[in-house]
């Protein structure tokens, strides 16, 4: 290339056709000329200039910052801790009152419906949705006094009781379910099948079978005044009982617990208690530490 | 003028100016990195940069603000990759030197000559290679390139005359 500054004209459009014949003279120009030629035939990406246009307006209002991983990863760790926690504190751990072994508690729900829980029971509920739904878990036995409003229930392992507004007492021990309706109507649903109990009616579940139970005329479930009373119910659901009532472990020696007892016992003395259920039974017992030893009279 | 200033921060003006200078701005970045995808990210980036500066920029030297922002975006951001350029596959858009030449033997030298061009040209330095596209592709003076790359003029002729020196020894070699 010796006329560089005639070719550089001549590719900047400079040249006049009669420098450019000189230039052709003196030069060859071929490969050039091709050069020149096919370079300006390159394609080149055709931008849709308004679609790419419109991609920007959503970069442009915020100011586009670099993400930066570490913080972001740091930030996620502790956006997913609060969340979690957050969601066991204000999800997950519902209001629960508890009862130990021969204990009682008496006390209001947020829409002052009165509970009062016997001993070794639980109740459990999410007191911020309360105003929403009267709902609210059961382990063991407790009494219910029901404000009117609306439907008011209490979950159980063995069944769902629901009412509007009513007096009621629902046991659900271990392969012991029941419940009286004192005022009112309770419906009970279980295993799906939903029955209604008027007052004085008793819905009884052992050991998952539906027992027929003659109607009842108190007020109140015996052990609101200290006593625990029995209608044909087997030995061992007393036995559990008394236990309950008592801090005991009862043991039995040679004695049938599907004997059905009828009758009660007190909450208050433990030797009379323990002559109420055994005597009617024609059993004895006898204390040995913290166990008592339930045997059949006359066997010893 | 005194109002330069609010004229690139309105909405309406940048948008105009988006509009007139995306396809040339598109052509310079993929000049320099050979791949359409990331030219077009390199444009979107430096148009955001001066949305975001708007204030600072004349508004008669956006345009150079823009090229320069690509070469700077360019620099930091794509090392080194291999740099591929094409042809369009529909003759009528690349027609041959001599149109009236349709003899096989022909159009076949003159595609190993265009495989040749391009393989020469992504082998051009980043510099040559864009003062020589934009004059060859864009049509542009070399004081037009001189004024978008904040350089002289004598700069973009050395560049040019540079690439061309590098081409056609690389095509008559092998």
């Amino acid at each position: 290339m010796k006329k560089e500054k005639q070719i550089l004209k001549w590719l900047n459009n400079d040249l006049s056709s009669k420098e450019m014949e000189d230039l052709k003279q003196s030069e060859d120009l071929q490969t050039l000329e091709k050069i020149a030629h096919y370079a300006s035939q390159l394609e080149v990406p055709k931008v849709d200039s308004q679609a790419a246009l419109e991609k920007l307006q959503f970069k442009k209002k915020p100011k586009v910052r670099t993400l930066n991983f570490k913080t972001f990863y740091s930030v996620a760790a502790v956006l997913v801790l609060a969340l979690t926690s957050g969601y066991f504190f204000f999800y997950n751990i519902n209001t629960s009152i508890e009862t130990q072994i021969a204990q009682r508690k008496t006390f209001t729900l947020p829409d002052n419906s009165e509970v009062v829980l016997n001993a070794e029971s639980k109740i459990s509920f999410d007191e911020k949705k309360w105003a929403k739904k009267r709902s609210l878990t059961l382990e063991g036995e407790a009494f219910f006094k029901v404000k009117k409003g609306q439907t008011f229930s209490v979950k159980t392992t063995d069944g769902i009781v629901t009412v509007l507004g009513t007096q009621f007492n629902v046991k659900a021990r271990k392969n012991y379910f029941e419940v009286h309706c004192y005022e009112g109507l309770v419906s009970v649903t279980h295993n799906n099948k939903t029955t209604k109990l008027p007052p004085g009616k008793i819905l009884r579940v052992i050991n998952k079978k539906v027992e027929n139970v003659e109607d009842f005329y108190s007020k109140n479930p015996s052990w609101i005044l200290q006593e625990s009373s029995f209608i044909k119910i087997p030995l061992d659901q007393v036995i559990a009982e008394l236990e309950r009532q008592y801090d005991l472990k009862i043991k039995v020696d040679g004695v049938d617990t599907s004997k059905l007892f009828t009758g009660s016992f007190t909450h208050t003395n433990k030797e009379i208690a323990l002559q109420a259920v055994t005597i009617p039974l024609q059993l004895s017992y006898k204390i040995e530490g913290k166990t008592i030893i339930f045997y059949n009279y006359g066997a010893n | 003028m005194t109002n330069n200033e609010t004229t690139l921060c309105d909405e309406k003006y940048f948008r105009d100016f988006y509009l007139k200078h995306v396809q040339s701005a598109s052509n310079f970045a993929y000049y320099k990195c050979g791949d359409s995808e990331a030219a077009l990210d390199l444009v979107q980036d430096a148009f955001t940069k001066i949305w975001e500066n708007c204030s600072k920029i004349d508004f008669n030297k956006a345009k150079t603000y823009l090229f320069t922002s690509i070469t700077n975006l360019f620099l930091n951001t794509i090392k080194h990759q291999k740099v591929v350029f094409q042809y369009a596959q529909d003759a009528q858009d690349a027609p041959n030197l001599d149109t009236n030449n349709q003899s096989p033997e022909y159009i076949l030298e003159e595609e190993e000559f265009k495989q040749k061009l391009t393989r020469a040209i992504a082998s051009l330095s980043e510099t040559q290679r864009e003062v020589f596209l934009l004059n060859r592709i864009d049509g542009k003076k070399y004081r037009e390139i001189a004024d978008l790359l904040g350089v002289s003029q004598k700069t973009v002729e050395k560049r040019m005359s540079a690439a061309l020196q590098i081409l056609k020894a690389q095509i008559e070699n092998i």
